[in-house]
């Protein structure tokens, strides 16, 4: 097959996703339970790994996922086409993370004084641990910051997007997301110094 | 170190996540279920309000067709004590008809040349108003239902007198204050328009011209919407200013 030939079918491929996409924004809009259906399975996963790191919390993550889908046929009347699918279900979950971050934070210190704490099995226990310890702290540090640090700090640097990316998602100018950022590891090195991790 | 130290806490905190299977099926099927009772939620609202937007729209439709709209946004208008307007636009008449109103065919109190299609105006005649005239037909039902027109509006009495004086005893003087006496009491009433239209011809038929093109001009301006509106200006063609 010839460059042009290759191109024409790419160009096609593209078309189609184009078109299979906006036809299931349509069926989103019209909160069909088949089209939110796929949605779920095609990016729960995404949605709910940047939900536990942002609350730090399973119970709160999967409360914030069942909040994002539910409200996604109301929210996506509001979806332009201009990012993809995934980062607009990113943003609702920014959208409706407040409250979950307060209730992700209650849980963790009732949790804390209870001292109950799930240590799954590992292979390697001690290195476990140590991960497991270091986790816990980032993100009982991540509590005291502010909530647009927090949603920042967790997009460019736990899930590594671009900060036009997370800008996009947060709705903010890039410059404002970097400067949140800034703040963010700022804060979150003195916290972890404080804590006296080595 | 510190730099270090924080790399190492994110790459923990990045690794730590187990996504569990059953969590996430359990909330795929929370999320459907909530789907689910929001449509049905909603179409049971739907149930419950079409019917009634149906029922608000056509008792709407049949109140303004009838006429009844008009009495009782009146009759609400005088229970709330709103005190209805007194400009001349305030109010556009719409085609409008008491319950079931006599037919009067009354002569044409115009000279020729100065009304040129007048009519006589509904009236809301009760038995003891109507003259003994014999174009007059008065029917049973008729005289009862404006009969209760008038219980509901005291003003109507007023406005039978002045149409006596005007279309069968052809009295302009008397019409004129009439006329006066009913636009006093209702400025905003069912047949301000008439009124208004009605004490225009009096005071044409008085020689009071300049009055009577003061009292045409808003017909033939519209204020009143089509309503006499040819009428009053062919009148104003012919009286000299």
């Amino acid at each position: 097959m010839t460059i042009v030939g290759l191109t024409m079918v790419t160009e096609q491929a593209l078309a189609n996703d184009v078109e299979l996409a906006d036809e299931l924004v349509l069926r989103l809009q019209r909160a069909e339970p088949a089209a939110v259906a796929e949605v779920y399975d095609a990016h729960h996963a995404a949605v709910r790994a940047f939900a536990k790191r942002l609350l730090g919390d399973a119970a709160s993550a999967e409360d914030l996922v069942h909040e994002v889908f539910v409200s996604l046929p109301a929210a996506v009347r509001k979806f332009r086409g201009d990012s993809a699918l995934r980062t607009f279900l990113i943003s609702i979950a920014v959208n409706h993370a407040r409250h979950h971050v307060r209730a992700a934070q209650r849980r963790r210190r009732a949790l804390s004084a209870y001292g109950e704490t799930k240590s799954p099995e590992s292979s390697d226990p001690e290195r476990e641990a140590r991960r497991r310890e270091l986790a816990e702290l980032l993100t009982r540090a991540l509590d005291t910051l502010p909530i647009d640090q927090r949603v920042a700090f967790v997009l460019c640097e736990v899930e590594e997007r671009s900060s036009r990316e997370a800008a996009q998602i947060v709705g903010a100018p890039e410059a404002t997301l970097r400067t949140r950022l800034f703040h963010a590891k700022k804060k979150l090195r003195l916290a972890l110094e404080t804590e006296g991790v080595r | 170190m510190s730099k270090d130290l924080l790399a190492e806490a994110i790459r923990a905190l990045r690794d730590s996540e187990q996504t569990s299977e059953f969590e996430a099926r359990a909330t795929r099927t929370r999320v459907l279920t909530g789907l689910h009772q929001t449509r049905v939620r909603r179409r049971t609202r739907l149930a419950f309000l079409l019917p009634l937007a149906a029922s608000f729209v056509a008792v709407s439709a049949w109140g303004a067709a009838s006429g009844q709209a008009r009495l009782v946004l009146d009759k609400l208008e005088r229970f709330v004590g709103v005190t209805p307007s007194t400009t001349i636009g305030a109010r556009v008449p719409a085609p409008r008809r008491l319950a079931a109103p006599p037919v009067l065919s009354a002569p044409s109190p115009e000279p020729a040349g100065l009304a040129p299609s007048q009519k006589a105006e509904p009236l809301p005649a009760t038995p003891t108003a109507v003259p003994a005239a014999s174009s007059v037909r008065v029917t049973s039902s008729a005289s009862s239902s404006s009969g209760r027109a008038e219980r509901a509006d005291p003003t109507l009495a007023l406005y039978r007198v002045a149409h006596a004086a005007h279309f069968v005893d052809r009295d302009p003087a008397r019409a004129l204050a009439a006329w006066d006496a009913y636009l006093a009491a209702a400025p905003s009433g069912a047949f301000a328009p008439e009124a208004r239209y009605n004490r225009a011809l009096s005071l044409v038929r008085l020689g009071r011209k300049q009055e009577a093109r003061n009292a045409l001009e808003p017909f033939a301006n519209g204020a009143y919407g089509g309503y006499r509106r040819a009428e009053a200006s062919a009148l104003l063609e012919h009286i000299e200013p």
